[in-house]
């Protein structure tokens, strides 16, 4: 919780992907291996340390539209990958960058979304969907309630038109839906214990062998 | 008190309330219709069954009934009060029917927080204090409660039904109470009470939820809310009570909140009405999205055993019955399982031909086949263990033209509802599957009145059988999901997942 403190106390809006996800692994909920550099040397060790590919991004609280600003470099597949990433960045004159992440790249065969918002009349909603730019194209997500009984968790799951994109696909394996409960449930307890946590998107929630994890996270704070 | 004590206690001032034997309408002029001498004609026409005390500052009398000059004049205690006066009195006359008693009060009156202005919401907390002295309040600004029982009536009820049944409604509307009402009556959903409860200055959604849940007398519970008071009381009592008995609820004003400030994806996607839709869903309670769709479901809640339907035959002759029938079960999630080849065989050697068939949808070929024709039919689908349910549409308008062919003056004389009726009835007796009739009237131009009482009276007779009517097929299969989605989601649920 002493992430939320802090940006609370420096009068932050939301935090960064990296504060976001630090948190949410805090909570349970599996995130990317990743490291926040601000050197050219510092990236690269990262890199070796987080193991090839990575994925270097622009980070830092003004940055939550980063594919949009075009502060994403993917699939770095060695140093000179990574040199010459960290070098476009912070030689930008569009926008400042200070800090780079270093991230585990997640190929993942599947992308969804969850998230967590605050109705005015029922409190914390979890959002269950179709991750990546699905979520926005075709909006097929369904919300929940919190707290979520692990019943509530799974029903949701099949609320979705699209809920096949859980099941065995193209010789990948089922999506684990225990363990996606558990996020589930986790993120809308997120709600009920912090109330100073407005919104949190985890989009994409990609899928590796069945099992997800959190690659991008925006935490928004009532701030 | 203990628990179990103050639970009783509550429950006597319920049936206090719904089942009052002296009641005080207070604001009846004695000249013209307002809403107290509007009432108190609803009440004498309707039947009520206790005593009425009416109350006119300036007595005198209303259709020979003394009026009395104040509350406390009234010679006896009273159990309920029905308050038609100006806002700016209502608190003072509650607070004279508390002194006379009065386990309760329903105010028609308008003029209080709905307008907004201090001194309406000054009234409406003058209302509550008075509530929580130790009676219960209605309203204010609303239609009050009916129930056919003891002859309780809305504003303006004096045509309601007096036959009481299993549904209970529960309507921030007023509006909506009174045509639900009027329409129940012809469609054949039958109430136990119906509050129409205004601002719910004391009594409203949650814990009105809460007391039909417990009700005897009510097995089904129907609502129209445009918002709650407490988001979180509202969802625990909508799970509880739908874990019990189904909730139907129409939800006025779903919007989504276009251009609320937010940063993320889900809050911009989570807007009111999928929240609405969510929790509902989460409840298990049954959505709505108008009168007729509520009307439709509480008729089949209250028809059919309760129970998950999957399988359906669907027979009639007469018109472009198949694919529509095909079509729309699928759209609701039903299957129109072929009959297996012995039984569409027995029906084929019954049929009339040529135009018949008998796979799954039945097309009998016309419109006039002879009911006992219609019922082997019906008994031997039913011998399909894949058919848990069936539809029979039946075109009786067609009937017109036997009765002008033989110069019959009446469509009445000619069309055979009433063997119809007890076909049907014998058919679900002996197959312990039940029948839905479909009865379309696509004839009702103004020379085809007849058609029109022909339908009414066989309507009536199908429902005294118990057996539920609609007018269109997609609303019958629409409202048969409705139940049998509410009692699989409650069976999975009880089971775990």
């Amino acid at each position: 919780m002493k992430i939320i403190e802090d940006a609370l106390k420096r009068g932050a809006k939301a935090l960064s992907e990296h504060e976001s996800k630090l948190f949410l692994a805090e909570q349970g909920i599996p995130v990317t291996r990743e490291t926040v550099v601000t050197t050219e040397d510092e990236a690269v060790a990262a890199a070796a340390a987080i193991g090839y590919p990575v994925v270097l991004k622009g980070s830092g609280e003004a940055l939550s539209h980063k594919t949009e600003l075009n502060l994403i470099a993917l699939d770095m597949r060695d140093e000179a990958d990574v040199r010459t990433a960290f070098k476009g960045f912070v030689s930008r004159t569009d926008v400042e960058v200070k800090e780079v992440l270093v991230q585990q790249m997640v190929k993942g065969d599947r992308e969804l979304v969850i998230g967590l918002t605050r109705d005015d009349q029922f409190g914390p909603c979890v959002m269950f969907g179709l991750g990546g730019i699905f979520t926005e194209i075709l909006e097929d997500i369904s919300f929940r309630v919190a707290p979520l009984e692990r019943i509530d968790a799974m029903e949701m799951m099949d609320d979705i038109r699209g809920k096949k994109i859980l099941g065995p696909v193209r010789r990948k394996p089922a999506v684990d839906r225990d363990v996606l409960a558990d996020i589930l449930i986790a993120l809308g307890q997120i709600g009920l214990d912090n109330e100073k946590i407005k919104e949190i998107d985890i989009n994409p929630l990609k899928i590796v062998d069945g099992k997800p994890i959190a690659v991008d996270a925006l935490v928004v704070l009532d701030n | 008190m203990s628990c179990v004590e103050a639970e009783k206690a509550e429950a006597g001032v319920f049936e206090r309330i719904f089942y009052p034997r002296r009641i005080a309408v207070v604001g009846v002029s004695p000249n013209g219709m307002g809403f107290g001498s509007g009432m108190l004609a609803a009440l004498r026409a309707i039947g009520f069954e206790g005593t009425i005390y009416a109350v006119n500052p300036r007595g005198g009398e209303f259709f020979g009934m003394k009026l009395y000059k104040s509350i406390g004049e009234i010679p006896t205690p009273i159990d309920f009060a029905v308050i038609a006066v100006r806002a700016a009195i209502v608190p003072e006359m509650l607070e004279a029917c508390r002194e006379k008693g009065a386990a309760g009060a329903e105010i028609l009156s308008s003029g209080f927080s709905e307008t907004g202005t201090a001194e309406g919401i000054a009234l409406e907390r003058e209302i509550r204090e008075c509530a929580q002295r130790g009676m219960r309040i209605i309203g204010p600004n609303c239609f009050g409660i009916y129930c056919p029982g003891s002859g309780l009536t809305l504003l303006p009820g004096p045509e309601l039904s007096r036959t009481s049944g299993p549904v209970g409604f529960l309507s921030q509307s007023g509006g909506m109470s009174i045509d639900f009402a009027h329409l129940g009556k012809w469609m054949g959903v039958k109430f136990s009470k119906v509050i129409s409860f205004g601002n719910g200055a004391d009594l409203r959604e949650a814990e009105l939820l809460r007391y039909m849940g417990d009700d005897a007398e009510t097995d089904v519970i129907t609502m129209y809310v445009e918002g709650v008071e407490d988001g979180e009381e509202f969802f625990d009592t909508l799970r509880d009570v739908t874990a019990e008995k189904p909730v139907i609820v129409y939800k006025g004003g779903l919007s989504d909140a276009g251009n609320r400030a937010v940063l993320s994806h889900t809050a911009s996607m989570g807007g009111s009405a999928r929240i609405w839709k969510s929790v509902l869903t989460q409840c298990n309670a049954v959505q709505v999205h108008d009168l007729n769709e509520m009307a439709q479901a509480s008729l089949a809640f209250s028809c059919l055993p309760g129970k998950v339907y999957r399988g359906i035959s669907v027979a009639g002759g007469g018109g472009a019955l198949g694919v529509s029938a095909c079509d729309s079960a699928e759209q609701f999630g039903f299957e129109l399982p072929p009959l297996e080849k012995g039984i569409s065989d027995r029906i084929m050697e019954i049929l009339p031909k040529p135009g018949s068939s008998a796979g799954n949808p039945i097309d009998v070929a016309n419109p006039m086949v002879p009911p006992e024709v219609l019922k082997q039919t019906l008994l031997y689908a039913a011998e399909d263990s894949r058919v848990d349910i069936q539809i029979l549409v039946q075109l009786l308008y067609h009937y017109k033209s036997v009765a002008l062919g033989l110069g019959v003056e009446s469509v009445k004389d000619v069309t055979p509802y009433g063997a119809l009726a007890d076909a049907v009835h014998d058919v679900v007796t002996t197959t312990g599957k039940p029948v839905i009739l479909v009865l379309p009237n696509n004839k009702r131009d103004r020379e085809s009145l007849d058609i029109e009482d022909m339908m009414r009276e066989a309507r009536d007779i199908f429902l005294e059988k118990g057996i539920p009517v609609f007018d269109d097929l997609t609303d019958a299969l629409r409202a048969v999901s409705h139940v049998s989605n509410y009692y699989e989601t409650k069976q999975r649920r009880q089971q775990g997942i």
